[in-house]
């Protein structure tokens, strides 16, 4: 998705987790997870350039849908559908 | 679908390989692996109740004249300690910690209350070996 459709979806949860360095933004969001339902979207926000990386692959292992990351000044949003 | 198991043999009691094995620990809990860490010689020693979440109280495997700058850097970042890194890993995939009986002996700790409250059981040798055998996943650290 481009960044401009990323910044038009309907976001049921957002995980900042621009606090914390890797493992913390990949723990964030499978705690975050387990408490939205299929089909919801979930927004992580993170200041760990490894993330950019990380939430992908794990979307892909876990059979969510990674949609797309928007870079920001100093942190990312990364947007994921739950499956 | 089966869950993945992963066995790691902790053997080191050093902050910056327990922290390293806390990372891994997490990495894995977030793909829902089961984790089975079975707790060696040196690694014994940090689990006691007494020392636990001390830095004080362990050593550096690497780098060991640079701890502090080591400790004050995860501070910096906000990264957990390794009890921490395992304590919050419990809550969210399977992971039972079982410590060597002989390793808990030679530290002075005979019995599961002498540990951390992370601590599952008191094991042999055998108990390890046969976990490592049904693990998809095998680390030493």
């Amino acid at each position: 998705m481009s960044a401009e459709e990323l910044k038009t979806l309907h976001v049921t949860k957002i995980v900042d987790a621009r606090g914390t360095a890797c493992p913390g933004p990949l723990l964030e969001a499978k705690k975050a997870v387990g408490t939205i339902k299929h089909g919801d979207i979930m927004e992580v926000l993170s200041a760990d350039e490894g993330t950019k990386t990380d939430l992908p692959k794990w979307c892909a292992k876990q059979g969510h849908e990674y949609l797309g990351t928007i870079e920001e000044n100093g942190f990312f949003r990364v947007f994921m559908k739950k499956n | 679908m089966e869950k993945k198991k992963l066995c790691i043999g902790l053997y080191s009691g050093s902050v910056d390989k327990l922290t390293a094995a806390g990372i891994i620990l997490s990495g894995a809990v977030a793909d829902d692996m089961h984790v089975d860490i079975y707790v060696l010689l040196q690694g014994a020693r940090a689990f006691r109740k007494d020392i636990g979440d001390n830095p004080d109280k362990l050593q550096m495997a690497e780098n060991p004249a640079m701890k502090a700058e080591f400790l004050q850097s995860l501070k910096n970042l906000k990264v957990k300690t390794w009890v921490e890194f395992f304590r919050e890993c419990k809550t969210i995939s399977e992971v039972k910690i079982h410590i060597c009986g002989l390793a808990g002996k030679i530290w002075g700790a005979e019995k599961l209350d002498d540990f951390i409250d992370i601590a599952d059981d008191i094991c042999g040798i055998g108990a390890y070996i046969t976990a490592t055998q049904e693990a998809d996943v095998n680390l030493f650290i």
